[in-house]
């Protein structure tokens, strides 16, 4: 089946630096693959099995990525910088997978960073959408995909189109080898500007600031005395009613 | 400002009614799921209960058209879902229908003027942001639950979906493994990270768990690279989320992938020796120092209290 793989379309939030007065400066930080990014694109390398396979990105990540891990082509949207409203991101990415065309099945990591982006981009294009999925099979022309519950995790026959949110168990275990990367740099990159695909949305919402949080409520006892550090942790746990 | 929230899943629904109703409009609740998903919900204090029986075989996001339509028709100024994975399907395509800005993390709502206001952590949990949202919205509920105070529960009015997308259906369901260690009706649970340096030092942590009457938990790494526990004892993003009265971590770090599975504990402790480490940020109680001391001193006040 023809696949995308949206990826890289996150910031890591573990690259932006915060200041003293709780600012945060994320110039420094670079669209990455999160660990989901990986996992979907293991799933949908296994589903496109000799269909097409193409990438689909945002902002200024390494475009390819997704190449080096089975993608024929990749398209770029450039302009693109986070948006506390999913809805942007979402409307992007779906607008790149209308530009892409043929696609029965989207697969994008579920999000740690942002977990509405995936469920977004399905909204806007309309279609059926699973996420927490674990792994997915194709089944003639139907899927069978894997994905959690809350008590455990179900088999779900979905048709097609649908868009398939994959959520990592780990890290990365076999990243791509030096030829396929060297490879992946030869693979047609298209690159675009988001008024290319006609978006225009800034969101609905404004960031009015961001504060360091007030003094964690966390009581921390010194440990140099066990016993006593104990007492006062025994004492504390009676008063909050959980002993 | 009249307010929706979807529930496909059971959760801290007491506690995102109580964030809709800083609106000061009505609450209505809709339901995608078994009887007692309704039952549980009208009791949450929301004002009525729309409710989709779904049967066994059906996904709750089969419903997404049917749930969009009866959500849009009523066109309200938010949208709340739990982060579950059919909650956050069915919320964005809402979203989507309502035109409304979709946030992936609402704690805590509040009012002003003619907006929204949405005060969340930020960046893991480094900053607080302050996001202002002048139209409708729709959001991941992810602050904490209350208490309902006792009133009487919502009225329950059963919807028939119209033209259910049969093309959704679950073929298989599995019980997760974490039903066989236990955690999920834990009250109390203790967890190690990578703090405990050997195996056979787990000895001295499960005594602590058998003074404390508690169940043991771990972090992935010490499934996954150590092998000291199997899967049913990890407690995670990608694996269990828990909800005991206590949670003990004895040597772990930290993790968001960690914490986010114990998110829902009353009261967090943390033993560490390290001082920077993230934990302290995101624990109730903590004692800073050597787990090879400060477990043994525990375990004794347990088999005392």
């Amino acid at each position: 089946m023809n696949c995308v793989i949206a990826f890289k379309w996150a910031k890591n939030p573990q690259d932006a630096r915060v200041g003293a007065d709780g600012a945060v400066d994320w110039r420094a930080a670079k669209m990455v693959a999160s660990d989901d990014d990986a996992a979907a694109v293991a799933v949908a390398r296994d589903l496109a099995a000799g269909d097409e396979l193409v990438g689909l990105t945002v902002g200024d990540g390494d475009s390819p990525w997704a190449a080096a891990r089975g993608a024929s082509r990749t398209l770029s949207v450039a302009d693109v910088e986070p948006n506390a409203d999913s809805a942007v991101l979402g409307e992007v990415l779906a607008a790149g997978v209308r530009r892409i065309g043929g696609a029965d099945i989207v697969i994008i990591g579920d999000g740690v960073w942002d977990q509405m982006v995936a469920m977004s981009l399905a909204g806007q294009l309309g279609w059926a959408a699973l996420a927490g999925v674990v792994s997915a099979t194709a089944e003639g022309d139907r899927l069978h995909v894997t994905r959690k519950s809350g008590t455990g995790t179900e088999v779900i026959e979905v048709g097609t189109p649908v868009v398939l949110a994959v959520a990592a168990r780990r890290a990365e275990d076999k990243p791509p080898g030096m030829k396929d990367v060297l490879a992946a740099r030869k693979k047609p990159l298209e690159k675009v500007a988001m008024a290319d695909l006609g978006v225009t949305s800034v969101g609905g919402v404004t960031v009015r600031g961001t504060a360091l949080p007030e003094a964690a409520d966390a009581r921390i006892f010194d440990g140099t005395d066990p016993e006593a550090a104990v007492e006062q942790l025994m004492t504390a746990l009676r008063s909050e009613g959980v002993l | 400002m009249d307010s929706w929230i979807i529930v496909t899943e059971a959760g801290p629904v007491a506690g995102m009614t109580a964030a809709a109703r800083e609106l000061g409009g009505t609450v209505t609740a809709v339901v995608v799921g078994p009887r007692p998903l309704a039952e549980s919900t009208a009791a949450c204090d929301c004002d009525s209960v729309q409710w989709f029986a779904t049967p066994d075989s059906v996904p709750a996001e089969a419903l997404a058209l049917q749930v969009t339509d009866l959500v849009a028709a009523a066109s309200p100024r938010l949208v709340l879902a739990l982060d579950d994975p059919a909650g956050r399907v069915l919320l964005a395509a809402a979203a989507t229908r309502l035109g409304a800005a979709l946030v992936s993390s609402v704690p805590r709502l509040s009012v002003e003027g003619d907006n929204l206001v949405v005060t969340r952590p930020a960046v893991e949990g480094k900053v607080v942001e302050t996001l202002v949202v002048p139209g409708a919205l729709a959001g991941v509920f992810d602050g904490e639950d209350v208490d309902v105070v006792s009133r009487a529960p919502a009225a329950i009015t059963e919807v028939a979906p119209s033209g259910m997308a049969l093309s959704m259906r679950i073929i298989e369901t599995t019980v997760a493994p974490g039903e066989a260690a236990g955690l999920q009706q834990a009250e109390r649970v203790v967890s190690i990270g990578r703090g405990v340096r050997k195996r056979e030092d787990i000895a001295l942590v499960e005594e602590l768990a058998d003074a404390a009457h508690a169940k043991m938990a771990c972090t992935l790494p010490i499934c996954d690279d150590m092998r000291w526990y199997d899967e049913s004892h990890v407690v995670g993003t990608s694996t269990q989320q828990i909800a005991p009265d206590l949670y003990i971590a004895v040597g772990v770090s930290g993790q968001p992938q960690h914490m986010s599975g114990v998110r829902a504990a009353k009261v967090i402790v943390a033993i560490n020796n390290d001082p920077e480490a993230t934990i302290f940020k995101k624990c109730h109680f903590g004692i800073l120092g050597d787990l090879y001391e400060i477990v043994p001193a525990l375990t004794a006040a347990f088999k005392r209290a």
